[in-house]
């Protein structure tokens, strides 16, 4: 029988538009509307003008007063421009978490924690009869197929809070999106028929790179208000002055590398078996001239080696950590036995970093540096095919510890488990299979265990499926209630029942699986359901034990110490751990 | 040092101290008339400090402490413990019905506590150097889809070759039907599967292209099967033990309650 494959045309990048609800004459108007008006359209290239990105890679929201747009915190993969009427960004104090739909933070009471001896006889998964947006203060109303929640007191709000308005041409949120942090400020619709232009972040990279204005704008904008505090923090500029830092800020060049959509391509892959580092894009390649240092904002990266036909993992690198320092340390001391980058560095997922040039390097940072402070001279490999990673040549930036074997090292960083910074790892070893930790989480949270003991592992290493709150929370992104949030800032991402809609968005961004969907009963066990009698679901996840006195339950429940939350940004914490 | 190394050398460093502290005190003190009461009580505060970590695990909610340290605690106290207890014997030989029944509940308690000491320190290594890390629960459903699978391999509709049906009549039917060899995968050993395998073997000489194919199907399976059958058995060595643990305690607490009170209503003048 002859072969007959099935036809179909090759993906493309905007089968599916942002906004389906995008016209062409939506599209005219904005490109009459500034600064689209002012952006030269020859600039752009032939496979992506700037209609198909303004026809593809945003969508038009309209907003009645008191919407909240964006809210302080989340995450988003988007910016946004004020097209129509005006906004109100909340500066100081900030909202309370009960306004942005979250839970208050907070330790539970002598009595709530003691009542949790009889509370796990209540059904599984007992919800108390609530609608979403219950807390005081706050509203939730449907629109089409979107939930909007609102500040139903806004006189109050503005009482009590220092805000400032925003006004049509306006851009917000663009620096959250491109570096992937959590966003700074909430801001709320302060007029009705508010209308904002939503660029997703591909849109607006493109919108960068053909439009100088654009570009100088967001470049201005992120080293006023994000840039020097950040060079400021980093233990490598702290011996410069004002002056100096000024000069390596204006300096500094930004750019981001990977996928922002990396968690849905990962699982792509995953499930594919086909996650190689050739695959990922190179920051930086070995061999390569030095031509400045790779500070880490955002994301993570595979320090890698080539090895055989391929590549071979040394460490990753996560946000706060400097690559190549070594080489131009090394070239900046031993004038005429210049060495290139030792190893190659690729984007995993999402990666957003800042580039300090190597003669910046050697005319303002380096000599500030104290000698104690400067790396040791790079001793290159002789040959890197044959050689163990450290048997010889340099080390690489951030050496990987002895007790972390090559073979973990890839399976943390080809299941992406570097992104955890609390992720419930069990030692085999040690673990007697007793389920002590899912019986104390089950008590712990009224009789609903939430995480199941089980997942991928490698050697003597398991990952369980427990929400390991990672760094780059994923999961946040698209919560249209704000019901998943970080407990505070960089703290634990955990989810409030009472403002989950049961949408599954963080259920399908999640890579690790490690939300679950339940449906809710009421206190006789029953179901509840909504007027179509479809179940009310809810997402749930391993909250760390966030309201708990004594830290994870989980953790203190192993009698063997079997169980860890570690933090894998980094690997001291597991190898520390694994040296117990 | 690791982890466990350093617990066993303070374990041991513990018992050691405690034992020669108790020998010296035995020793000193043995001869006074009031000498079985001190240690009495002695002994019951030991095994209420033992038990209560149970009513700990009972309620993990509560901060108090990690469930790792109270277990070193109930380590050493138990091996205090019975010292203890064959110092209240006077290191006599129990007799009479109650008292030899209360020296064998302690005598399981105390076995059955080392035993799964022994085992909670050794298995899990096993376990995870096998591979393949397997829920308990899921076993029997996983052991009976290898068995399906097998039956569909040596029986099924599309099974022609007679030999390799007489072979899992007769030996793999019944390794396939149900957990096995419990006592042998305790004890590491490989010997019945290496026997199914070396059988499996044996017919390659009859067998087709096709059929040794089959065969290496078989082979595959009977593989899987054993690894199911060594973690049900070491994963439930690692549960069997606490049912001999915790229900004795009770009923050892429940005999030591009587013996107190047999003691205060008998022993006359002997206070």
């Amino acid at each position: 029988m002859p072969f007959a494959p099935t036809m179909l045309e090759r993906p493309q990048r905007w089968d599916a538009a942002f906004g389906a609800e995008m016209t062409d004459a939506t599209v005219a108007r904005l490109l009459a509307t500034a600064p689209f008006s002012q952006m030269a359209a020859e600039k752009f290239p032939k496979r992506t003008p700037l209609c198909e990105i303004l026809g593809n890679d945003t969508r038009v929201l309209r907003f009645r007063k008191g919407e909240i747009m964006v809210r302080q915190g989340d995450y988003g993969t988007s910016a946004f421009l004020i097209l129509n009427g005006t906004a109100r960004v909340v500066l100081k104090p900030d909202l309370a978490p009960a306004l942005l739909g979250r839970q208050a933070p907070g330790k539970k009471g002598v009595f709530r924690t003691l009542a949790q001896l009889w509370n796990g006889s209540r059904p599984a998964e007992y919800l108390a009869r609530q609608k979403p947006g219950q807390a005081a203060g706050l509203g939730a109303r449907q629109d089409a197929d979107k939930v909007r929640v609102f500040l139903q007191d806004i006189p109050r709000v503005l009482d009590h809070h220092r805000t400032a308005e925003m006004f049509a041409g306006e851009f917000f949120g663009e620096i959250a999106a491109l570096s992937r942090m959590a966003r700074t400020s909430t801001i709320f619709a302060d007029s009705d028929d508010t209308e904002l232009l939503e660029i997703r972040w591909q849109g607006l990279r493109d919108l960068m790179k053909y439009d100088d204005a654009l570009r100088a704008h967001i470049n201005r904008i992120y080293r006023e208000r994000a840039l020097a505090s950040y060079l400021r923090a980093t233990p490598l500029f702290q011996h410069l002055d004002k002056a100096q830092l000024d000069r390596v800020a204006e300096a500094v060049e930004f750019a981001t590398y990977g996928d922002y959509d990396w968690s849905g391509e990962y699982k792509r892959l995953a499930q594919s078996g086909s996650v190689r580092p050739e695959k990922e894009p190179v920051i930086v390649g070995e061999g390569d001239y030095p031509n400045g240092i790779v500070l880490l904002r955002a994301g993570f990266a595979r320090v890698s080696q080539k090895f055989g036909g391929g590549e071979r993992t040394l460490n990753y690198i996560g946000a706060g950590q400097i690559f190549g320092l070594e080489e131009i340390a090394h070239n900046w001391r031993t004038k005429g036995s210049a060495v290139s980058f030792q190893f190659s560095l690729r984007a995993i997922g999402y990666t957003h970093l800042l580039i300090v040039p190597t003669q910046v390097m050697e005319e303002i940072v380096l000599p500030s540096l104290p000698k104690n402070e400067l790396p040791p001279p790079v001793q290159p490999a002789a040959d890197h095919f044959d050689s163990a990673p450290s048997a010889s040549g340099s080390q690489p930036p951030v050496a990987r510890p002895e007790s972390v074997g090559a073979e973990m090292l890839e399976f943390l960083t080809e299941n992406r488990f570097f992104n955890g910074t609390a992720t419930m790892v069990i030692d085999l070893d040690r673990c007697t299979r007793c389920d002590d930790c899912v019986r104390a989480c089950a008590a712990t949270h009224d009789n609903n265990p939430r995480f199941l003991r089980h997942g991928p592992s490698a050697g003597r290493l398991m990952i369980a499926n427990a929400c390991m709150h990672c760094a780059d929370p994923v999961c946040m992104i698209g919560c249209p209630t704000g019901a998943i949030h970080r407990e505070s800032f960089a703290g634990q991402v955990v989810i409030n029942p009472e403002t989950c809609i049961g949408c599954k968005a963080c259920f399908t961004n999640c890579p690790y699986d490690a939300i679950r969907m339940v449906e809710v009963r009421d206190a006789k066990g029953e179901f509840l359901v909504d007027q179509e009698m479809r179940p009310i679901a809810k997402a749930t996840k391993c909250d760390l034990c966030v309201e708990n006195h004594g830290g994870p339950a989980c953790e203190r429940a192993c009698p063997h110490g079997a169980l860890g939350r570690i933090n894998l940004n980094h690997l001291d914490a597991l190898s520390k751990w694994l040296k117990l | 040092m690791n982890r466990f190394r350093r617990q066993f050398a303070f374990g041991m460093l513990a018992l050691v101290a405690a034992t020669v502290g108790a020998l010296w005190l035995h020793q000193k003190f043995g001869a006074l008339p009031n000498h079985a009461f001190l240690t009495g009580w002695a002994l019951l505060a030991g095994m209420f400090g033992l038990t209560i970590y149970n009513a700990r695990k009972k309620l993990p909610f509560l901060p108090l402490g990690s469930s790792e340290t109270w277990l070193q605690v109930h380590i050493y106290l138990g091996f205090f413990t019975t010292l203890l207890f064959l110092i209240h014997l006077n290191f006599r030989v129990p007799h009479g019905w109650f008292e030899i029944t209360l020296a064998w509940l302690f005598g399981l308690v105390s076995g059955s506590g080392m035993v799964g000491l022994f085992f909670s320190r050794v298995l899990p290594r096993r376990l995870a150097t096998r591979g393949g890390e397997v829920i308990f629960e899921k076993i029997a459903a996983q052991r009976h889809g290898l068995q399906i699978a097998a039956e569909n391999l040596a029986l099924g509709t599309e099974a022609k070759s007679l030999f390799i049906a007489e072979f899992y009549a007769q030996r793999l039917a019944a390794f396939f039907s149900g957990p096995k060899h419990f006592w042998l995968h305790l004890a590491e050993s490989r010997r019945p599967v290496s026997t199914l395998l070396a059988g499996l073997e044996e017919l390659r000489r009859f067998a087709s292209e096709g059929e040794r194919d089959k065969l290496d199907r078989l082979a595959a399976l009977i593989r899987q099967k054993d690894g199911l059958d060594y973690h049900r058995a070491l994963q439930l060595a690692l549960r069997l033990w606490l049912f001999v643990h915790i229900p004795l305690t009770y009923g050892l607490l429940v005999f030591t309650g009587l013996h107190i009170v047999l003691v205060f209503g008998f022993s006359g003048g002997a206070r």
